[in-house]
């Protein structure tokens, strides 16, 4: 019989692995379903046994591993003891006396793997410490091929115990699993470990290079040993959805620090174990494989924590001895690039896990080792990630390690200096310099040539310096403020000689055009500056972000010791920035300037340069990075400078930041006006460059949005130029986002203006110029001609852009006046949609203008203007839909465009439904009564483009995301709505969520239960389980349970699978009792029938269907078990 | 570039020129342009730039606004592209003849006979519909010379 039953499964493996021209698809289909039909035979050991022992056939042997495995997790409970350890000796004693393909190999390792996990479960691990004896043994004694067998048990008893969340081995409940990993960690992972080190300091014995076998035996060692000290040590009160993802980063390659409890201390405190660590290293490193594992040992050794030092004295002795043998490694050795990575990690987590130790460090190790170690690895990562830099195609370890010198130099800086402040400003200086250094062009500075000047740089893509390099910059700021005195002279002597350069450059090329050689001097003088922009506005200003930037209390201290050493002229100071515009070069007095000062005057005057080479035609040459790079300074200069308030800043008179900053100086004024100046150049210069436009209206939107410096702003003539100049433009020339950000910044400022009388007239010089363009095009007589003709669609594109920025700006205070001027544009544009139904670009605009408004103001409007918007917002999307309603198109393109369309609807709906959950319109006296809520109006308005969702442009991911999104808030805040839709209605929205549960993936299905959890809380709670709605809810309980036992949920969503099952059975308790029956009833095994009836009655026990908190908890973890267990048993197809 | 600055289409009835120049930075997505010669319709745009400190570059990807074809293009943000000047017309359909063409009718009562039943599922469906009784509404693309029906529309009795 099973010979026979042998033979056929090896017929059909051949035909299953013959080549696609010999077999038809009727032969390989009939073999795939034998092989499917022995995957489910019952107590297939004997069978197993026997294909192991005499079939040939490497695929059918693999398939027998395999079947024993998943018979093994499901019948496990079935299985007497005796089998189960009689099947365990067989299979070790299988592997150790059969030749079998390493894939068959590593398939029995599992099963037996699994087997000593599945025991461990019941005798406390009594089993598995009898054959990790045996393993030991096999290791130490066995012959070469068997000691690497030992190691690939070892290595699987690990995996096996290793990952509970998602464990391969289903059949057991997680909490069960956890236990386990618990039991195991506690006794036989310790031992593991202490196994391994012996065995290595067996190795190092010898030097290499290791042959073969012990190459591999090294390799598998170091392995074990880097998975022990990777391993997830999770503490057991942690939920078991943060385990999860403690266990999911371990994949991910960022492992988890090294926590121990004290029993570990004996290992990790013996003198001779980090030497012996780093000595493995050290023997190895020049072997890659296993190079990288013996560092991961390294690095995570550097994160020990826990109870195991939390003792002081051996705390520091540890760190202590770490630190002796790190340095004599890195003195010791060239450092490779892919090594620097290791050793960078392992100061970065030696700082993160100690620096509060560092000082307890014995002197000499600190002042003389530790910080100029690792102020020495800081310079020779920089000097590597500059050669990294010119070449586009190296590996970026160097820049990598850089930054993680850089990350521990800023905890090193903030808890240590000032202990030693004074080592730290010497290494601050050191690394200051390197980095400055790097950065700049030969000879000054140590920066390769870029030689691959032709290369593309894709502006979409790639983030420019000051985003990629933020963090270093940063913390190069940070040490440049530790050494003004000497950083500040070195940033204005760079820029002061480079713009002396560039300016003679800019006179020659006046007069005749550049060679290649000048080109690539000019390219290089360009980079210099940009980096030394960038550098210099780290040093003068801190990040800020979110809070009120101020000047950095070490650059107010320096300015002053400058005065007060007569070493600076408060006049001078002052005329520099003054007469900036007027004249390119240096004042004859600037060594008498304050250095702060002398730094933002060269780049001010750099912008006044920039504006000098346009006019004189040059401006084809200039650099548009460096042009951002200005903006970006300018803003930050701005922000953080000027218009100093008078208060709690000063209390030197006379002092030189005074003069030139505070908000009511001339001299500021002045500097206001250049920058509004400038942004306005830009605009009208940079036409051509999206970067530089999107820099320069960043600082426009940053210069209004501090409430005591907008009234500076507003005053000044350049402002009312640069309103002028936005009116003025011709149609299409600014990208769609900056004149956005323009007409949001207008409106925003106008908000700070005091006086009503003033802030109308300002709001007036905005908005009357757009109202007029609006009504010059709609009152064309011949506007339905006209309508299609270019420049008037230019104009209305441009007309639409204005007025979402408008939307965009949009505050409490300014809502009114806003939406006085929107509301009759906004009611025309159904009309206006309609003439141009056929040009996307506009139909786009408009769409997103409603729901710009719906997002930014819906939820400041007065109830009769909300109105107002709705039936706008209404009507626009009926006027789309009639437009495109049972309309076929043969563009290449329709689908993807009606896509694009119908998100921007679903945007206004979300948007405005936003509005019934946050309402902040001031309360007036108006006591109108508007009954539409948002949810009419966002299923009144679904119910327009339902016909439009087709199925199809249902399979763009984003789109049907919004979709259900939008759907499932509707629910969350007003089900009653969708209880009570019109019946086709419902049953259309219920066949979609149905639709959601399978079709789109987990991310919908997710959704989809949602909304079903949704509808049946409220169908429990208001008790409608006897209307049309509650008979539609109720077929979910069947369609959820089906799906639930069909594996078609993944074990992520399983608690919301269960919440969702549970609130239906609260409300439909006869009929899921009917449900189980009946799926008892359907098995033909009346075992498995048993045993599901069991799992049923075990699923409800403690429960009751009253939808409180505890029972729904209790149920969650019932069903959970259910789960797990019916999963083991139940092949439901 | 020269391939584009060379080929200016001129309509048959107007003699005004097909296209007209704009700037490259100033075009954008789901507008037109004229890509190897052929009016397109662009899906995507983004910017690069020749080295860190050079000046930026558009490309772009368009799709034949009649072919379907996909074109791509890459040109100095401050060059002038070609922009093809694109109507769309509604028309009634009120007969098909034998030999498959249309007969339209526009707003303002003017009868045509010169274009084709288009190709594939949209003709298809053009045809039942039409022999179903339905009013049926053609929106005709024109641009640089060549028309064509891109899209058909069923009236309901919702919808008048």
């Amino acid at each position: 019989m099973s010979a026979q039953a042998i033979s056929e499964l090896e017929a059909a493996a051949q035909i299953i692995m013959a080549p696609p021209d010999i077999v038809s698809n009727e032969q390989r289909h009939s073999a795939e379903s034998i092989f499917l039909n022995f995957r489910k035979s019952k107590s297939p050991y004997g069978l197993c046994r026997e294909i192991l022992e005499n079939s040939q056939n490497q695929y059918v042997m693999f398939e027998a591993a395999e079947v024993l495995k998943g018979a093994i997790i499901r019948e496990w409970s079935f299985l007497l003891d005796t089998d189960r350890s009689s099947l365990r000796q067989y299979l070790v004693q299988y592997i150790t006396s059969h030749e079998v393909p390493h894939f068959v190999r590593d398939r029995i390792i599992q099963v037996i793997a699994i087997m000593v996990k599945r025991t461990s479960i019941d005798d406390k691990g009594k089993e598995r410490a009898v054959i990790l004896q045996e393993v030991e043994n096999l290791i130490i004694n066995g012959e070469s091929e068997k000691k690497l067998l030992g190691c690939y048990i070892i290595t699987n008893l690990i995996q096996e115990y290793a990952t509970t969340v998602k464990s391969a081995d289903v059949g057991l409940p997680w909490e069960v699993h956890f236990k386990a990993k618990k039991q195991f960690e506690a006794t036989d992972l310790k031992r593991i470990f202490q196994f391994c080190v012996y065995l290595i300091s067996e190795v190092v014995k010898n030097d290499p290079p290791y042959d073969g076998i012990m190459a591999q035996l090294t390799r598998h060692l170091l392995q074990i040993t880097e998975r022990i000290l990777t391993w997830g040590n999770v503490s057991a009160i942690l939920p078991k959805r943060l385990i999860g993802i403690y266990e999911s980063v371990y994949e991910s390659d960022q492992s988890c620090a090294l926590k121990l409890s004290s029993a570990w201390g004996e290992v990790m405190f013996n003198p001779e174990f980090l030497p012996l660590m780093f000595q493995i290293y050290w023997k190895v490193r020049d072997v890659d494989e296993l190079a990288h594992h013996a560092m991961t040992c390294l690095v995570q050794l550097a994160t020990l924590s826990g109870a195991v030092v939390s003792n002081v004295p051996n705390r520091v002795k540890y760190l202590h001895s770490y630190l002796v043998n790190f340095f004599k490694l890195v003195s010791n050795v060239t450092i490779k690039d892919k090594e620097s990575l290791g050793i960078s990690s392992i100061v970065r987590k030696i700082v993160m896990f100690y620096v509060g130790d560092f000082y307890k460090l014995p002197e000499p190790l600190i002042h003389d080792t530790l910080l100029d170690e690792v102020t020495r690895l800081t310079c020779l990562f920089c000097e590597g990630a500059v050669r990294e830099d010119a070449d586009p195609d190296a590996d970026r370890f160097f820049s990598e390690s850089l930054e993680n010198m850089l990350e521990a130099w800023n905890s090193i800086y903030h808890d240590f200096h000032q202990i030693t402040d004074e080592s730290i400003t010497s290494c601050g200086m050191r690394i200051f310099n390197k980095y400055v250094q790097c950065h700049l062009a030969q000879p000054d500075g140590i920066r390769i040539p870029d030689t691959g000047g032709g290369n593309n740089v894709d502006e979409d893509i790639e983030d420019n310096d000051r985003i990629k390099y933020k963090e270093q910059l940063q913390i190069v700021g940070l040490f440049g403020r530790c050494v003004l005195s000497h950083s500040l002279p070195v940033l204005f002597k760079i820029l002061e000689a480079r713009i002396a350069s560039l300016l003679s450059h800019l006179l020659v090329m006046q007069h005749r055009a550049m060679t290649v050689n000048e080109a690539a001097v000019l390219d290089s003088i360009y980079e210099d500056i940009h980096w030394a922009v960038l550098i210099s506005g780290h040093v003068l200003c801190m990040e800020s972000d979110g809070e009120t930037a101020v000047i950095p209390a070490d650059i107010m201290r320096y300015s002053i010791e400058q005065f007060k050493n007569g070493k600076v002229d408060k006049d001078d100071s002052v005329d520099a920035l003054v007469y900036v515009d007027a004249r390119p070069g240096l004042p004859d007095r600037a060594e008498y300037l304050d250095h702060t000062i002398r730094v933002a005057f060269n780049v001010l005057r750099l912008c006044a340069i920039e504006d000098l080479a346009v006019s004189m035609k040059l401006g084809h040459l200039w650099s548009p990075e460096v042009s951002s790079s200005l903006m970006w300074f300018m803003k930050r200069w701005y922000r953080t400078y000027l218009l100093i308030p008078l208060d709690n800043y000063f209390n030197e008179v006379g002092y030189v930041f005074w003069s030139c900053l505070e908000k009511d100086s001339d001299c500021t004024q002045i500097q206001i006006e250049f920058i509004i100046n400038k942004i306005a150049a830009n605009l009208y210069n940079f036409q051509s460059e999206p970067v530089v436009l999107k820099d320069t209206v960043a600082v426009f939107s940053d210069a209004i949005c501090t409430k005591r410096k907008v009234p500076y702003i507003i005053k000044t003539e350049a402002m009312a130029k640069l309103i002028s100049l936005a009116e003025n433009l011709q149609p299409g020339s600014l990208p769609s986002e900056v004149l956005r950000g323009l007409y949001k910044g207008f409106v925003s400022a106008g908000v700070y203006i005091t006086s009503s009388s003033e802030k109308n007239k300002y709001y007036e010089t905005i908005l009357n110029p757009l109202r007029l363009r609006f009504k010059n095009i709609i009152t064309q007589e011949n506007f339905a001609k006209v309508c299609q003709d270019d420049q008037v669609q230019k104009v209305v594109i441009d007309l639409l852009e204005c007025l979402i920025g408008i939307a965009k700006g949009s505050q409490m205070a300014s809502v009114d006046t806003l939406f006085d001027f929107l509301s009759p544009i906004l009611a025309e544009l159904p009309v206006f949609l309609t003439f141009y139904k056929d040009y996307q670009v506009i139909v786009q605009l408009i769409l997103e203008l409603f729901g710009q408004c719906a997002k930014y103001m819906l939820c400041y409007l007065r109830p009769l203007d909300s109105k107002k918007l709705y039936e706008s917002s209404l009507a626009t999307v009926q006027a789309y839909a009639k437009c495109n309603g049972n309309r076929l198109s043969t563009e290449t393109f329709a689908e993807e465009s009606s896509c694009q369309d119908l998100s921007l609807v679903l945007d206004v709906f979300t948007c405005i439904l936003s509005r019934d959950c946050i309402e902040l319109f001031q309360a007036t006296n108006q006591r109108e009564l508007v009954r539409v809520t948002a949810a009419d109006v966002a299923l009144f308005g679904l119910n327009f483009i339902m016909p439009l969702m087709t199925l199809e442009l249902l399979k763009f991911p984003n789109l049907c995301a919004q979709f259900y999104h939008l759907l499932v808030l509707i629910n969350d805040i007003y089900p009653e709505k969708i209880a009570n839709l019109p019946q086709d209605m419902l049953a259309s929205l219920l066949k979609t969520i149905e639709l959601g549960l399978t079709d789109f993936g987990n991310d919908i299905a997710h959704t989809a239960l949602d909304f079903i959890h949704g509808m049946s809380i409220y169908v429990f709670r208001s008790k409608v389980q006897d209307t049309p709605f509650g008979s539609a809810v109720k077929a979910f309980l069947k369609l959820t349970m089906d799906l639930a036992l069909s594996h078609q949920f993944n074990s992520d969503m399983m608690s919301n699978v269960s919440a969702t099952i549970y609130c239906l059975i609260c409300s439909f308790e006869d009929e899921y009792q009917m449900l189980v029956q009946t799926l008892i009833h359907l098995q033909s095994d009346p075992l498995v029938a048993e045993r599901l009836s069991e799992a049923f009655e075990n699923l409800i026990q403690g429960v009751c269907w009253t939808n409180q908190r505890d029972y729904r908890l209790r149920f969650r973890n019932n069903f959970e078990k259910f789960i797990a267990n019916v999963h083991g048993f139940l092949l439901v197809k | 570039m020269a391939d584009i600055e060379d080929t200016h289409f001129e309509t048959g009835d107007s003699g005004a020129s097909a296209t007209y120049p704009m700037q490259c930075s100033a075009l954008r997505k789901n507008g037109f342009v004229m890509l190897k010669g052929r009016p397109c319709k662009i899906v995507e745009m983004s910017t690069s730039k020749t080295g860190k400190h050079g000046h930026a570059k558009v490309h772009l990807v368009g799709i034949d606004i009649f072919s379907g074809k996909k074109y791509e293009d890459i040109c100095p943000s401050t060059h002038n592209m070609d922009v093809p000047h694109v109507k769309r017309e509604d028309y009634q359909l009120t007969d098909i003849s034998d030999d498959g063409y249309l007969s339209l009718m526009s707003d303002n009562g003017d009868l045509r006979e010169d274009l084709k039943v288009p190709d594939g599922d949209v003709g298809a469906s053009l045809r039942t519909e039409y022999d179903a009784g339905k009013d049926i509404l053609c929106t005709v693309l024109k641009s640089c010379g060549e028309e064509v029906v891109i899209a058909v529309k069923t009236n309901t009795a919702l919808d008048k």
